[in-house]
């Protein structure tokens, strides 16, 4: 099952649960639209190439939509999809005004020059600068695009529409990025760790944890549950891993990244695989790499008693389900990563309203944001019986449910 | 009366005396009277006692129920059969002549007695009428589904307050 189809297995769960009918769950699940283009760039060596690009936009009852801009190879409109409405409902969970939408084009960026990515990017927004804006359709950064993509997208779309800096988000802070944009779904993590370990009568300070993946999320929140007293007894990355069950040394591993670009070869501990951070000995569990990697075998494995959902979609359905039987307790990805999302939409008040917010405010929007949706969650939990994620889902479809039937279809 | 022979083969030519004989025919309606009802007059009234069935041998008859137009019967119509199988039910409908009427009435006592002496031509006329019957009930099941199917554009209006219901008791 692909993370997309997994999404939508989820969302399907929790509209039975809540008796919605078949009619009005096709009506949730359907994407408003989806745009298919095919967008030819000439590399820098004369040759054409051709690739194809994709916008889906979910759901827009709640808002402008919003969601990622992804450039891989493996990228189609199924996937884009599922990421879409994944979307709409992580913005209803954390109750942005925004409804969902997602992009990706399918091309292999380390094959590409920076020149041939820009002709690229530029090219793809000459053909959906009508049906994106700051008011529409609001793209972001996700898999393989950077603060530099989101430049030119803003730049191009401009030169159609006139200044459009709240055309896109994840933008360098150089050029209307905000503050915390980088940490931001690290930073969202830690206030929801926060919450969910006071909740079960612990706290951050002295708690084991596991991370794997050490890219933007994984690394920051790496240092943020480090700066909170907590132990991080595991990480690893595409190349490999460490582990030190009496906590690693968070400012030389950082270092040691710095350097050689990887956590592999970390001397403060002892060297283990990729798969061993899932099923370390903690209290902790964050995959923050890929989706799909805990699946039913790992689950029956995994030591922590919380999953903290880092990356969109790790934990499998089946998964999920062996979670729910062992009471282990699993943070959804629509709430536990929802602080990048949040924080693009920091961005977006502040290009529309012309101002910069200090990060000290951006760190403190984004706290009251997570945990007032953690609350909402927790509370539909406790009160209905349900775990987390399903919880997150009702919440979700409840919010969009009644903005669509307040504005009528 | 005596009913000539002539009026008597169109008879049983309607449906609820189909089958029957000439023979039979004349004992059945041996003691029917002839009746004129002027334009404007009502022959029964929704609610009254359902006392004789009624041929329609010229004009019109309206027939309404709570002031709602259900029929316009005119020559070899029957009116009131009902009472053939139920009696001392009231009338369902009301009966009004629409233009002069001229009718024949045959008493539903005199229709009992018959069927309680097995005479075989009342038996036909009540198996025909049970016939009839099947083919009204069909056509009604039939007016039913063709009502409710062009309810439909409601349907949806309902499930979206459905689920505006249901978005209510989860209280978000």
């Amino acid at each position: 099952m692909t993370s997309a189809e997994a999404a939508n297995w989820y969302f399907k769960k929790a509209a039975r649960i809540m008796d919605v009918g078949e009619r009005i769950e096709t009506l949730l699940a359907t994407p408003l639209r989806t745009v298919s283009v095919q967008v030819s760039i000439e590399l820098d060596n004369g040759e054409i190439r051709t690739f194809k690009g994709y916008r889906v936009q979910h759901d827009n009852a709640r808002g402008p939509m919003k969601g990622g801009l992804r450039f891989h190879p493996d990228v189609n409109e199924d996937e884009v999809l599922g990421l879409a409405s994944l979307m709409t409902w992580k913005t209803a969970v954390v109750n942005l005004p925004y409804g969902g939408a997602k992009g990706g084009i399918q091309c292999n960026p380390a094959e590409l020059s920076v020149k041939e990515l820009e002709r690229l990017t530029r090219k793809f927004v000459d053909q959906i600068h009508d049906v994106i804006g700051p008011t529409r359709d609001i793209p972001g950064p996700d898999m393989n695009t950077n603060p530099q993509v989101m430049a030119w997208i803003m730049d191009q779309y401009s030169r159609y529409h006139g200044h459009s800096p709240a055309v896109v988000t994840g933008k360098p802070i150089d050029l209307y990025g905000s503050r915390g944009r980088e940490v931001a779904t690290a930073r969202g993590l830690q206030f929801i760790a926060r919450e969910i370990l006071r909740d079960v009568g612990q706290q951050v300070q002295g708690t084991r944890f596991a991370i794997q993946g050490f890219g933007n999320v994984g690394s920051h929140a790496a240092r943020l549950f480090h700066e909170d007293g907590g132990k991080i007894v595991a990480v690893s990355d595409v190349h490999g891993g460490v582990q030190n069950a009496r906590g690693l040394d968070v400012p030389a591993l950082f270092e040691h990244v710095k350097k050689n670009g990887t956590v592999r070869g970390f001397t403060g501990g002892t060297p283990c695989r990729n798969e061993d951070v899932l099923t370390a000995d903690c209290d902790v569990l964050v995959p923050a790499a890929i989706g799909g990697v805990v699946d039913q075998r790992v689950a029956a494995e995994v030591r922590a008693r919380i999953v903290l959902e880092g990356a969109n979609g790790p934990c499998t359905p089946e998964a999920d389900e062996i979670f729910e039987q062992r009471g282990v307790l699993v943070v959804p990805d629509i709430l536990a990563n929802a602080g990048g999302v949040t924080v693009s939409y920091f961005e977006w008040v502040q290009n529309m309203q012309h101002v910069t917010w200090e990060e000290e405010r951006v760190t403190s929007e984004l706290q009251r944001v997570m945990r007032e949706a953690y609350e909402k969650v927790g509370q539909i939990s406790r009160t209905r019986k349900l775990p987390l994620r399903t919880s997150a889902y009702v919440l979700a479809i409840g919010r969009v449910g009644k903005a669509t039937v307040l504005r009528g279809i | 009366m005596s009913i000539p022979a002539s009026l008597l083969k169109k008879l049983v030519q309607i449906p609820i005396f189909q089958g029957l004989t000439v023979p039979e025919a004349a004992e059945f309606f041996e003691v029917a009277l002839e009746q004129v009802i002027e334009k404007g007059r009502t022959v029964f009234r929704e609610g009254d006692e359902g006392d004789a069935l009624y041929v329609i041998l010229s004009g019109e008859a309206l027939v309404t129920k709570k002031g709602v137009e259900l029929a316009v019967l005119s020559t070899h119509a029957v009116l009131g059969e009902m009472c053939l199988v139920s009696p001392g039910d009231t009338r369902s409908a009301t009966a009004v002549a629409k233009t002069e009427l001229s009718m024949l009435k045959i008493p539903s006592r005199r229709v009992q007695k018959l069927i309680r002496g097995n005479n075989l031509a009342t038996l036909k006329v009540v198996a025909n009428l049970a016939q009839v019957m099947g083919q009204r009930l069909a056509a009604i099941n039939d007016r039913l589904v063709a009502a409710d199917s062009k309810k439909k554009p409601d349907a949806r209006k309902e499930e979206l307050a459905d689920f505006a219901g249901i978005l209510n008791r989860w209280s978000f």
